[in-house]
């Protein structure tokens, strides 16, 4: 096999709840606010694709415990149409995994670093997640196991200071306008729930393979409620101001001031960011690396992951010319094309290979 | 290209593949054995050790009638022993038959062993034996009388306690085993021996206890010291950079010691102890980073205090390693996270001085580093001249003639502190070459370079691996029963299994009931008569 490191199905799910969540935290709660209003804590709750998507991945992994959907889908398609699809994935997850890298580093200027050049901001990101993924799939869930207490500590240390500022007024009228807000601001969600899929490519390697199932629905949770916190703290902070801000997240961490010595804290948030960007690109990087490697079907996928992150770091310059467009096209198209090829594709993979296993038999 | 090449290989035909026992062919290594003639034997030793002044060959009659010679060397021998246990009896009233059975019984010491080869003469009289050739022999004895002088158990000044056993290892091999033997009174102790180096044939004494210590790791360690082939050991350290599985870290991946109570402690959860003649250091593999991080004394003091001062530690490593770096990151690029009040102490100290904060720090720190190494090189009564006069060219002139502002000195002065507070001086010295290019990225990028240098220096230890065992267990990958003794000191009566990836052959080193009477009465007191769980 390509891969020789397990893991274990508990690093599984703190890999996938750190490739899911600090990206999410950042960016969602202004886009969902413009649908949901008040009820923007409510979205993360209609996480739809998230429970389609984990329930693919396990019946598939329950049927070809030692493959991933792209390896699947090549199996089904036969050899043409096979090699066809799955470049298409490679190129699509090259692509997703630019905007994230690209978030990261507008995020990183437009906050922090105004003057520094994007591409450097990028590219050391970069370098640095190809080292860790250089180091294999264990460097890669031992980085999520390390993070995730540093992670939940830091996001906790933005949320509890500001508990006493909070103003649960601006929690009503729940459900003012219906269910209908909330579900319309938790389409954008799709897009990070929908990620659940690269479970997918890491369920072959998972040592204790009978803990998947618990493992992925207890990352899903997880997931759900940070968000909802998240949501809800930056809705009862802020108010209707939410949606005037392009990172509501980081105000919460502006705001903290503890007996005026402690204060000023977005660089706290920074840490919390680059730690999750960190890990999220890694991720992404080490699946785009992994399935580039099984499409060409090389026997070590090492030799390519410094060209892959080259490629990377074009595409997070490609994706958009400005922060504007990123975001809107998070909001959009991308959404679209993620649910697209995270969701229903692979649904409809299940579909096929269901039904060809019943015509076998 | 070809140029390039002919390079590398021109660089690297230094580094060929070379053993080094064929050069070594003309240290008189041979087989040859010996024969029945004294006189033949004689010359063949005499030759062996020409020109060696310390070798004395003395010539004795066994009771008036056999030629016997006695060699030893001189200095490595007890003569006393020599004179009353073996030249006495046996050139007093000897029996008419003889043989080297007779000789062998009347010779008054409890080392005797017979030698028939060159090789096993010379490696006997290194060793400080006497070694006795009979006329009409091919074979002859060697007499354990070595005995030369060793330093003296002392407590070792590097890792001090204030509760605990204060013997220390010394230089020889033998007093080294006894010490741990006296730690753990086993016959599972095991204690192999070879000896390493051409020249030197150092004797190296690998200890591990049975049926705790996994035999897959007994037999990696014995393959690594068996591949080593080398003119000579000096240090314990010879062996460490040989045997560690990433050579290039700047992070030990064996832990050495020179308490004995240490290497029991770790023979006690199932790891290996290698002990090197002539080092006070023994060597300890698997270890940890935690490992490297804890100190001795945690074990003899009450857990609570010994958890606090074990955070404490952690927190001081990371101050250490990241101190200045983050001064500067802050100082240049995040003023706002610094309250005002303070910021404008701070701005007001920084008005006079030239430097950027990073150039600053730069000079503080490699001031500081020099002025430490000159410390610890000197003798004391000029090291402390030297501290005298560092505190003061960089406390008190450096400030006032405008160089550095005070805050940098407190921060530097912090950071000398917090890597005092690392019990380990290797992991002391990592820290301290990789403060430097820390500073240097957060220079130049702020706190994102500062995590971003962190994020690699993590990547590293997180692929390092001791023997096998991954260098940050039990944080990643985690392994939770071994967390009472990392994130916390517990209490010895909680201390139940051993760490797993090395004691899983024997995971439970004590009962699950051992908290103490009151416990005890209270699960006596029980009318169920349950025991209750920990």
């Amino acid at each position: 096999m390509i891969e020789k490191g397990r893991i274990s199905a508990s690093q599984l799910g703190k890999i996938l709840y750190m490739a899911i969540i600090p990206t999410s935290l950042l960016t969602t709660p202004a886009i969902t606010f413009k649908y949901a209003k008040q009820d923007l804590w409510l979205s993360p709750i209609w996480a739809i694709s998230g429970f389609i998507t984990v329930f693919i991945v396990l019946r598939i992994y329950r049927m070809y415990p030692s493959e991933n959907i792209i390896q699947i889908m090549e199996r089904i398609g036969r050899r043409i149409p096979g090699k066809i699809i799955s470049g298409i994935y490679l190129l699509f997850i090259l692509y997703v995994n630019g905007v994230i890298v690209r978030e990261y580093s507008e995020f990183v200027v437009s906050s922090f670093l105004h003057t520094t050049p994007i591409v450097v901001i990028s590219g050391l990101m970069v370098l640095v997640c190809a080292m860790a993924v250089r180091g294999g799939l264990e460097i890669v869930g031992r980085f999520a196991e390390l993070f995730l207490p540093i992670f939940i500590t830091l996001f906790l240390f933005n949320i509890i200071p500001i508990i006493a500022d909070l103003q649960w007024s601006n929690l009503f009228p729940i459900f003012g306008e219906g269910i209908r807000p909330s579900i319309e601001g938790a389409f954008v969600l799709q897009t990070w729930f929908s990620e659940m899929i690269i479970a997918s490519f890491f369920l072959p390697f998972v040592a204790d393979h009978h803990n998947a199932k618990k493992t992925l629905s207890r990352s899903l949770l997880a997931i759900m409620v940070t968000l909802s916190v998240s949501n809800l703290a930056t809705l009862l902070l802020l108010g209707e101001l939410t949606g005037n801000y392009s990172y509501p997240f980081l105000i919460l961490a502006r705001y903290i001031n503890i007996s005026n010595f402690i204060n000023h804290l977005e660089s706290l948030y920074m840490i919390i960011w680059v730690l999750g960007a960190f890990v999220k690109i890694c991720v992404f990087y080490y699946v785009t690396v992994l399935v580039a490697a099984q499409w060409m079907k090389l026997s070590n996928y090492q030799p390519i992951v410094y060209p892959l992150g080259l490629l990377l770091l074009l595409f997070s310059q490609w994706v958009a010319p400005n922060t504007q467009v990123l975001t809107e096209a998070i909001a959009g198209p991308v959404t679209l094309a993620m649910i697209t090829m995270f969701v229903i594709i692979p649904a409809l993979l299940l579909c096929i290979v269901w039904i060809v296993n019943r015509l076998h038999n | 290209m070809s140029q390039f090449k002919y390079l590398i290989n021109r660089w690297s035909r230094s580094d060929r593949q070379r053993s080094v026992n064929r050069d070594l062919q003309h240290t008189q290594k041979t087989k040859a054995a010996l024969s029945n003639q004294l006189d033949n034997n004689l010359q063949l030793l005499q030759k062996v050790y020409a020109d060696c002044s310390d070798i004395i060959f003395h010539n004795f009659w066994i009771g008036d009638q056999i030629q016997a010679v006695l060699i030893y060397i001189d200095g490595l021998t007890n003569t006393e022993e020599v004179d009353q246990h073996v030249l006495a009896p046996l050139q007093k009233d000897f029996p008419h038959e003889y043989n080297l059975e007779t000789i062998r019984k009347k010779i008054a010491v409890s080392y005797i062993k017979q030698v028939e080869t060159i090789d096993d003469i010379i490696a006997e009289i290194s060793v400080g034996n006497a070694f006795l050739l009979v006329d009409q022999e091919n074979q002859g004895l060697s007499i354990g009388v070595s005995q030369w002088k060793t330093r003296s158990i002392e407590e070792p000044s590097a890792e001090s306690v204030l509760r605990g056993p204060r013997e220390g290892f010394i230089e020889s091999l033998r007093v080294n085993t006894a010490l741990l033997r006296r730690k753990v009174r086993n016959s599972n102790l095991k204690i192999r021996t070879m000896s390493i180096g051409t020249y030197t044939t150092t004797p190296i004494g690998i200890a591990y206890i049975e049926g705790i210590a996994e035999p897959d790791l007994i037999q990696e360690m014995m393959s690594r010291l068996e591949r080593i082939e080398i003119d000579g050991i000096l240090d314990s350290m010879y062996i460490e950079e040989m045997i560690e599985d990433n050579p290039y870290s700047p992070f030990p991946q064996v832990l050495s010691t020179e308490r004995p109570d240490i290497a029991g402690a770790y023979l006690l959860e199932g790891h290996i102890v290698v002990l090197v003649d002539g080092s006070p250091s023994v060597l300890i593999a698997p270890t940890t980073m935690f490992a490297l991080l804890q100190s001795p004394e945690d074990y003899y003091e009450r857990y609570v205090g010994s958890t606090a001062i074990r955070w404490l530690r952690y927190l001081f490593f990371i101050i250490s390693l990241l101190g200045p770096s983050i001064y500067i990151a802050v100082i240049t690029y995040h003023q706002e996270m610094i309250p005002t009040k303070l910021l404008l102490t701070m701005a007001k100290s920084r008005e006079q001085i030239p430097f950027p904060a990073l150039v600053e720090a730069l000079l503080m720190e490699i001031m500081f580093e020099a002025l430490r190494e000159a410390g610890a090189r000197l003798p004391k009564q000029i090291g402390s001249a030297v501290s005298i006069v560092g505190a003061l060219v960089i406390g008190q002139a450096a400030i006032s003639a405008g160089i550095v502002s005070s805050p940098m000195v407190m921060v530097v002065a912090i950071t000398g502190v917090a890597s005092f507070m690392v019990p380990r001086f290797v992991v002391g010295i990592a820290v301290r070459v990789l403060r430097f290019p820390l500073m240097f990225l957060a220079g130049f990028l702020g706190l994102l370079g500062l995590l971003l240098g962190v994020i690699v220096i993590l990547n590293h230890l997180l692929a390092l691996r001791s023997f096998g065992v991954p260098y940050l267990t039990p944080l990643a990958p985690v392994q939770s029963s071994d967390h009472k003794d990392v994130l916390l000191r517990a209490p010895h009566w909680r201390m139940n299994t051993r760490p797993h990836l090395t004691g899983m052959q024997n995971l439970y080193r004590q009962s699950s009931n051992q908290r103490g009477i009151n416990h005890q009465r209270m699960t006596m007191d029980d009318e169920e008569g349950g025991f209750y769980e920990l």
